[in-house]
C-alpha cells in the first residue's frame, strides 16, 4: 500500500509538471472569454489604467456574453520576464488571445505568425498617428496598435541658460528648429560658462535608448539603418548621411560638450544645464525635482536637409494567431488603444496619446513642455525599422555609437560603420 | 548519471539483504521503495537538467528560432561552421580566455595570501575573516552595481582618490583596453574570500610539529613555506584551482551589469553571447551549438588539468 502511495506521488508530480492545458475559450453556455497578458504590474499606474479599462469593456459588452480577463506579468529591464513567458507559451501553444509587445518586435512576431493582422476588424485607422501605424505595420498589414506614444527632446534649465547670457526667446521650436551647427554654438556658450559638459546625451546607456534617441540624427541627415524593404543594411547604414550624424555626436564628445560618463542626475540636480531625454523625465522632474525650472526644445536638425525627425514608439497591443475569438480579440485591442483609454493613460502618466482625436483633448491639458513633445511627435515622429532582425540591427547600431565615442581610437567613422553594416546585413539576410 | 545512482543504491540494498542472510537476486518488488524514494529527485533532475541538456545537443544541429518552435529543421553542422566565421563569438572566446588566465593567479594568490595572514590565532582575525568573506555572500549583481559606482570616472571614490595622489582619472570600464582587467580585479576580489576559507581549513590541517621540527633544523620562514606549506596544501590547491577555473569560464553577471559586453565587445564573454543569441536574437539553435562547443572546451580543459595534476603526483 505504501509503495503504491509513493508511486502515486511521483506520478502526481509528473502530471502537475506536464499539465497546465489551455483553458477553453468558449464556455458551454456561449460565454466568450478573452484572455489578455500585459507587461506591467497591477500596482503600477499604467497597470491600474488597463485594469479599469478592461472592467469598463466587460460592462459595455456584458449583453454579448463577452468577458475579458487581464493577467499582469511585469517585465524586467528590456522585456525579460514577460517575453520569457510569451516564448514559453509559444512552445506549449498556450498563448492568450491578446498580448502586449514592444514596438520593434512587431516584424518578428508577425513574420513568425505569432500575431494576426487587424485590418479586417479595425476599420477606423485614420485616427491613428502615422508613427503608430508605421510601427505596427509589417508588409502592408496592421498587426499591432501602440498604447501610448513617447518622444525625446532636449530639456534645458531656464535659469542656467539665462545666466550664461542666452535669450530664451531665441531658442528653437518645432516650426523653426536649429541646425547642429547652431546647437554646437549653444553648447560652447554653456560649456565655456560652466566648465562642464553642457548636456547629458545618455551615451552611457548601452541599451535601446541609444537607438531610440540617436537614430533621428541619422534620419535627419537623410540616412537610415536599413532599406525600406528591410533587405539591405550594407550600403544603407554606412552611407554618408550616417557618417555625418555620427560625426556630429563625435564632435559633441570631442569638444567636451557631452560625455560618455556623465555625473548621475546632473541635470536634475542643476549641474549640467541640459539633458537629452524622453517624455518620461517630465514625471520624474515633477515628482522628485519640482524646484527645477525647465523648458523643452526639439531635436537639432542636419544643416544639409534641415529636416526635423523625432523618435517614436512604445509597447502595443496585438491579438494572437491562435485566438479563437478573433473578432472580440481585435475589438479588445481597439478598445485598449481607443480615445478614452488614451486619455486616461495620458492623465495618469506622462504618455503621449496615439490618436488625433485623443491628442486634441490632451493638448489642452498638457503643460507647455509636454506640448513640445506632442507637436514634435505628431509632425515628425519616425518609428524604428520594422524587421525581424531588429535585435541584431539595434545592437549593431548601439555598438557603432559606442565605437565612435572612443574617438581617439576610432576616428575613422566610415570604417566603424562599414564593419557594423556588415553585421547588420548578415542578420538581415538570415531573417529574410 | 542517474543510472549510476540507481546502481549504487541497488548494490547497497543487496549488501544489506545478504547481511540479513537472505539469498537470491534483487527483486523488482523489493526495490520499489528505493525507486519510489528516488523518483521525485530523479524526476526533477531529469526534467530540469538531463532532458534539457539532451535537447540542447539536438537543438545545436537545428535552426530553431524562438518564435517558430514548430518549424525547426535539422541543419547538420551548419551552426558550427558559422560559429568559426562569427567574429563576435571568436572575440568572446578570446575574452573569456583572457579573463580565465588573469583571474586565476590573482584570485587564488589573494586567497592564499589572506589565508596565510589569518592562520595565526589572533583576536582581530575573526573580524578580518568576516570582512574578507563578506563579498562572497553578496549577490554578484549587487557587487557589480557597487563597483560601477566606485569606478565612475567622475564621482567614483577610486578616481577621486587617484586624483588626490596626482594620477589622472582612469576609464576603468569605458576603455576597451582596461575593461576586461577591471572585471578581473572585481571578480577576484569577490571570489577570493571563499577560497580563503578553504585554504584556511587546509592550513589548519597541517600538523604544527612539522613546522617545529623544521625550525629546529634551521629552516627559515620562506623555506618552511616552500617546502612544507605548499606541498601539504596540494590537495586543497587542486580543488580550488579546478573550481575557480570552471567558475571563471562561466563569467556572465559582471560584464552583463557593468559593461553590457562593451566597449567594442571587449568584455563580451561566451556565456553572455550565448544568452544574447538565444534570448535576445531568439536564435536558440545557434546558441545551443555555441553552448555545446563551449561545454566541450571546458570539459577538455578540466580533464587535461586533472591528468596533469595526477601525473605530477606520481
Amino acid at each position: 500500500m505504501k509503495k503504491l502511495l509513493f508511486v502515486g506521488i511521483s506520478l502526481l508530480l509528473l502530471v502537475v509538471a506536464v499539465g497546465c492545458s489551455k483553458s477553453e475559450s468558449v464556455d458551454g453556455d456561449g460565454q466568450k472569454n478573452i484572455t489578455m497578458w500585459v507587461h506591467v504590474s497591477d500596482e503600477n499606474e499604467e497597470g491600474k489604467v488597463y485594469q479599469k479599462r478592461v472592467e469598463v469593456f466587460n460592462k459595455e459588452y456584458a449583453s454579448d456574453h463577452v468577458e475579458a480577463k487581464i493577467e499582469f506579468i511585469p517585465r524586467s529591464g528590456n522585456g525579460g520576464g514577460y517575453e520569457d513567458k510569451v516564448n514559453a507559451a509559444l512552445t506549449t501553444s498556450t498563448l492568450p488571445d491578446v498580448i502586449t509587445l514592444d514596438g520593434p518586435n512587431t516584424a518578428a512576431y508577425a513574420k513568425s505568425g505569432v500575431i494576426s493582422p487587424l485590418d479586417e476588424y479595425v476599420k477606423d485607422q485614420d485616427d491613428l498617428l502615422p508613427s503608430i501605424k508605421q510601427q505596427g505595420t509589417y508588409q502592408d498589414k496592421l498587426y499591432a496598435i501602440g498604447v501610448s506614444e513617447s518622444s525625446v527632446g532636449i530639456y534645458y534649465n531656464k535659469k542656467m541658460l539665462q545666466e550664461a547670457g542666452v535669450d530664451l526667446k531665441t531658442l528653437p521650436t518645432v516650426d523653426s528648429p536649429w541646425t547642429w551647427t547652431q546647437f554646437l554654438e549653444l553648447c560652447k556658450t554653456l560649456t565655456d560658462k560652466y566648465k562642464k559638459p553642457s548636456i547629458d546625451m545618455q551615451l552611457q546607456a548601452k541599451d535601446e535608448m541609444l537607438t531610440y534617441a540617436l537614430t533621428p540624427f541619422v534620419w535627419s541627415a537623410g540616412g537610415d539603418l536599413i532599406s525600406k524593404d528591410g533587405k539591405k543594411a550594407d550600403g544603407v547604414f554606412n552611407q554618408a548621411a550616417t557618417v555625418e550624424a555620427m560625426d556630429f555626436i563625435q564632435t559633441m564628445l570631442k569638444k567636451g560638450y557631452t560625455t560618455r560618463t556623465p555625473v548621475k542626475q546632473a541635470f536634475e540636480t542643476e549641474k549640467y544645464p541640459m539633458k537629452f531625454s524622453g517624455v518620461w523625465t517630465v514625471t520624474d522632474l515633477k515628482t522628485n525635482f519640482p524646484e527645477v525650472e525647465y523648458g523643452v526644445m526639439p531635436y537639432p536638425v542636419s544643416p544639409n536637409t534641415k529636416k526635423l525627425v523625432s523618435p517614436s514608439g512604445s509597447w502595443q497591443f496585438a491579438m494572437t494567431q491562435t485566438s479563437e475569438n478573433k473578432e472580440w480579440s481585435a475589438k479588445l485591442v481597439d478598445w485598449m488603444t481607443n480615445k478614452e483609454s488614451n486619455i486616461e493613460l495620458s492623465r495618469s502618466i506622462a504618455a503621449l496619446p496615439v490618436r488625433f482625436s485623443s491628442e486634441e483633448v490632451m493638448s489642452k491639458e498638457f503643460s507647455e513642455q509636454m506640448n513640445v513633445f506632442m507637436k514634435q511627435l505628431k509632425e515628425t515622429g519616425h518609428a524604428r525599422p520594422v524587421t525581424p532582425a531588429y535585435p541584431q540591427v539595434t545592437r549593431a547600431f548601439q555598438q557603432a555609437v559606442d565605437d565612435i565615442s572612443f574617438y581617439d581610437q576610432n576616428h575613422d567613422i566610415q570604417k566603424v560603420l562599414d564593419a557594423r553594416a556588415k553585421e547588420m546585413q548578415t542578420a538581415v539576410d538570415k531573417a529574410n | 548519471m542517474s543510472r549510476m545512482g540507481w546502481k549504487t543504491n541497488g548494490l547497497a540494498y543487496t549488501v544489506m539483504k545478504s547481511e540479513r542472510g537472505l539469498r537470491g537476486g534483487i527483486h523488482w518488488k523489493d526495490n520499489m521503495i528505493a525507486y519510489a524514494f528516488l523518483g521525485p529527485a530523479l524526476l526533477v533532475l531529469s526534467m530540469f537538467l538531463v532532458i534539457p541538456a539532451i535537447m540542447a545537443v539536438y537543438y545545436a544541429f537545428t535552426d530553431y528560432y524562438l518564435l517558430t518552435p514548430d518549424m525547426r529543421k535539422f541543419v547538420g553542422l551548419d551552426n558550427f561552421f558559422n560559429l568559426f566565421k562569427d567574429p563576435i563569438f571568436l572575440k568572446s572566446l578570446l575574452n573569456t580566455l583572457k579573463f580565465v588566465v588573469c583571474v586565476i593567479p590573482l584570485q587564488v594568490g589573494a586567497a592564499l595570501g589572506m589565508a596565510l595572514l589569518l592562520n595565526k590565532q589572533r583576536r582581530a582575525n575573526t573580524f578580518f575573516k568576516v570582512a574578507y568573506f563578506s563579498p562572497v555572500v553578496m549577490s554578484l549583481v549587487v557587487i557589480s552595481v557597487l563597483w560601477l559606482y566606485l569606478l565612475n570616472p567622475n564621482e567614483g571614490i577610486i578616481n577621486n582618490a587617484l586624483r588626490n595622489i596626482g594620477i589622472s582619472a582612469q576609464p576603468f570600464l569605458t576603455s576597451p583596453k582596461q575593461a576586461i582587467f577591471t572585471i578581473v580585479v572585481v571578480s577576484a576580489w569577490q571570489g577570493a574570500g571563499f577560497q580563503m576559507l578553504i585554504f584556511l581549513a587546509g592550513l589548519q590541517n597541517i600538523p604544527v610539529d612539522v613546522y617545529e621540527a623544521a625550525q629546529m633544523d634551521g629552516m627559515n620562514k620562506w623555506h618552511r613555506f616552500i617546502y612544507i606549506t605548499l606541498p601539504l596544501l596540494k590537495p586543497t590547491s587542486v580543488f580550488i584551482f579546478i573550481t575557480t577555473l570552471i567558475g571563471a569560464f562561466k563569467l556572465l553577471v559582471q560584464p552583463m551589469v557593468m559593461t553590457q559586453g562593451g566597449p567594442m565587445n571587449s568584455t563580451m564573454t561566451v556565456v553572455y553571447y550565448i544568452y544574447q543569441t538565444g534570448f535576445t536574437d531568439r536564435m536558440v539553435g545557434y546558441a545551443s551549438s555555441m553552448a555545446l562547443l563551449f561545454g566541450t572546451i571546458i570539459g577538455i580543459v578540466t580533464v587535461a588539468q586533472r591528468k596533469l595534476v595526477k601525473e605530477d603526483d606520481d
